[in-house]
């Protein structure tokens, strides 16, 4: 505004904001586009900075605490070999006020992928007797590739109720809950529960034999 | 890494004489996917690499009489997109396809897909071929979930990690060794590979002074297929492999091969499994059967057993697949 007020040649608390434009507040052809504002700040950003006094801040409405999540996976489970494919997961997310829908989107996606990993494939293991890491490798210690997280769908929840929280936080919430929802579908698949993650073929056909038999 | 001396020479001969008459001062380089891993590892320390990158002799596919000659320095990639591979080997097709990884199939040679070295974890961790620690075999104590249940009565314990290997195995394929002064001999593909006894053997036929130079494939218009049970859909070694072949005549099976990958420290031939398929009519049944055959006798050794199944099912897939062929 102190910028925008030197160039308008008026004083900076008489300056509003309005669609789009910075005005004066009683006299609104005094005025420039709020991009012009924003180039005549040159290549300096703008910082402000504040204190979190705890408490205080939820009070006031700025932030709030935990969020939530749902997520469903569709997986086909081949109960001759064990292995466990993964068709399709979705992922509906709340962080309270979303600064950055694609950032926040991307986080929720990558999340999905993880999950799917330490569900299906990342295990370190280790020898007993040695103590020496077998698979430390991109060979046997397992990642998920493109061709097995399937279709993944993501859905943050915005609007009324989800905005006026304010800003929550959003790294580790949406990758709690593959382990469950992919457990659950292959629970759901087969008609009986793997016990262990990752959900490796030998782990799944021991499930099964245990169940006496095929689904 | 120890440094190396680097030679590319122009001919067979040449190439062959610059190779050591001991295991491990010399090495052959052809695509390097697994070599330059080795080295990396520090499982082998060579004086001198011998690239065979020079010798165009090596690379190609060409008729010959009663099938096709596949040079060993041929490309996986210019193996799955020759004409006759594509027309009358999917068993081959599905093998290499199977390897999953563009950059893999691009570098990666057949000759160097028959002459890696195990994946063993033990292996590839720094504790020698056979994975011991003293006196100890630190795969039948330890975590043996990708070693062998066939063919594991004496100290070698890893398995055979080629992808190719089943396939060419019950297609009949012979393979021609190179040594010095440019003299050859022919083996039967199932004859190249080897249980070593010891940390000094080898697993193939190979001399320290050899090379593998080609790879005869008879066409006999053999029915084929290979099944791989991999974990990932992406790039994976297989859990285990089944590559068959039989000639079918109004619907009954004679001549069948079956041969298993990642199970034995060798391809392993289930013959059993071949007798089963031999003079019947094929049907899910007897497909079925032929799987059921193929894992007897199979010993787990703690970590494993889960293997018996997959090869049953694969064994079962690879011949219906065939039949549909």
């Amino acid at each position: 505004m102190e910028n925008a007020a030197k160039r308008l040649g008026v004083a900076a608390d008489s300056l509003e904001a309005s669609g789009g434009v910075i005005r004066q507040a009683d006299n609104p052809s005094t005025k420039m586009s709020w991009k012009d504002a924003c180039a005549s700040l040159g290549p300096s950003p703008i910082t402000k900075r504040g204190v979190n006094v705890p408490g205080e801040s939820a009070k006031a409405g700025l932030i709030s605490q935990g969020v939530g999540g749902a997520q469903i996976a569709e997986v086909s489970v081949d109960v001759e070999t064990g292995v466990v494919t993964l068709n399709e997961m979705v992922a509906v997310q709340d962080c309270g006020l979303i600064i950055n829908l694609k950032t926040a989107e991307s986080q929720v996606y990558g999340a999905l992928i993880m999950g799917i990993t330490y569900a299906l494939y990342e295990e370190a293991v280790y020898d007993a007797r040695t103590g020496r890491m077998l698979n430390a490798d991109m060979e046997f210690y397992r990642l998920a590739g493109i061709k097995d997280v399937g279709r993944l769908q993501v859905h943050m929840m915005t609007g009324k109720g989800y905005d006026d929280r304010g800003v929550i936080g959003l790294g580790e919430p949406p990758v709690i809950s593959p382990g469950g929802a992919i457990a659950n579908a292959v629970a759901n698949a087969v008609g009986v529960r793997v016990p262990n993650l990752p959900l490796t073929p030998d782990r799944v056909l021991a499930a099964l034999s245990q169940k006496g038999g095929m689904a | 890494m120890k440094s190396f001396e680097y030679a590319a020479p122009r001919s067979l001969k040449e190439a062959v004489a610059l190779l050591s008459d001991t295991w491990g001062r010399t090495e052959v380089l052809a695509g390097g996917t697994d070599l330059v891993t080795s080295l990396k590892q520090g499982i082998t320390q060579p004086n001198r690499v011998v690239s065979l990158r020079n010798l165009r002799e090596l690379k190609g596919i060409r008729p010959k009489r009663g099938g096709i000659s596949i040079g060993a320095t041929t490309t996986l990639a210019d193996f799955v997109s020759d004409g006759e591979i594509k027309k009358n080997f999917p068993s081959l097709l599905t093998a290499a396809q199977d390897i999953g990884s563009p950059q893999i199939l691009h570098t990666g040679t057949v000759g160097g897909d028959l002459c890696q070295r195990p994946r063993c974890w033990y292996f590839r961790n720094g504790y020698g071929l056979l994975g011991r620690e003293g006196d100890t075999s630190l795969v039948r104590e330890g975590d043996n979930r990708y070693h062998a249940i066939f063919g594991n009565e004496g100290p070698a314990l890893f398995v055979n990690p080629s992808s190719l290997a089943p396939a060419l195995i019950a297609l009949g394929a012979e393979f021609t060794l190179t040594g010095p002064g440019g003299k050859t001999r022919t083996l039967p593909a199932g004859e190249f590979f080897r249980t070593p006894k010891s940390e000094t053997e080898r697993e193939t036929a190979l001399k320290p002074n050899e090379i593998l130079t080609e790879i005869f494939l008879p066409n006999k218009g053999l029915k084929n297929a290979t099944y791989e049970v991999r974990h990932r859909h992406g790039l994976d070694w297989p859990y285990v492999s089944a590559s068959v072949a039989f000639t079918m005549k109004a619907g009954t099976v004679s001549d069948a091969r079956v041969v298993l990958g990642h199970v034995a420290p060798v391809p392993w031939a289930a013959a059993r499994a071949g007798g089963a398929l031999n003079n019947a009519e094929l049907n899910d049944t007897l497909a079925a059967k032929c799987g059921d055959a193929a894992a007897e006798g199979a010993r787990p050794l703690g970590g494993n057993a889960y293997k018996d199944q997959m090869v049953k099912v694969a064994v079962k897939r690879a011949v219906l697949a065939a039949a549909a062929a």
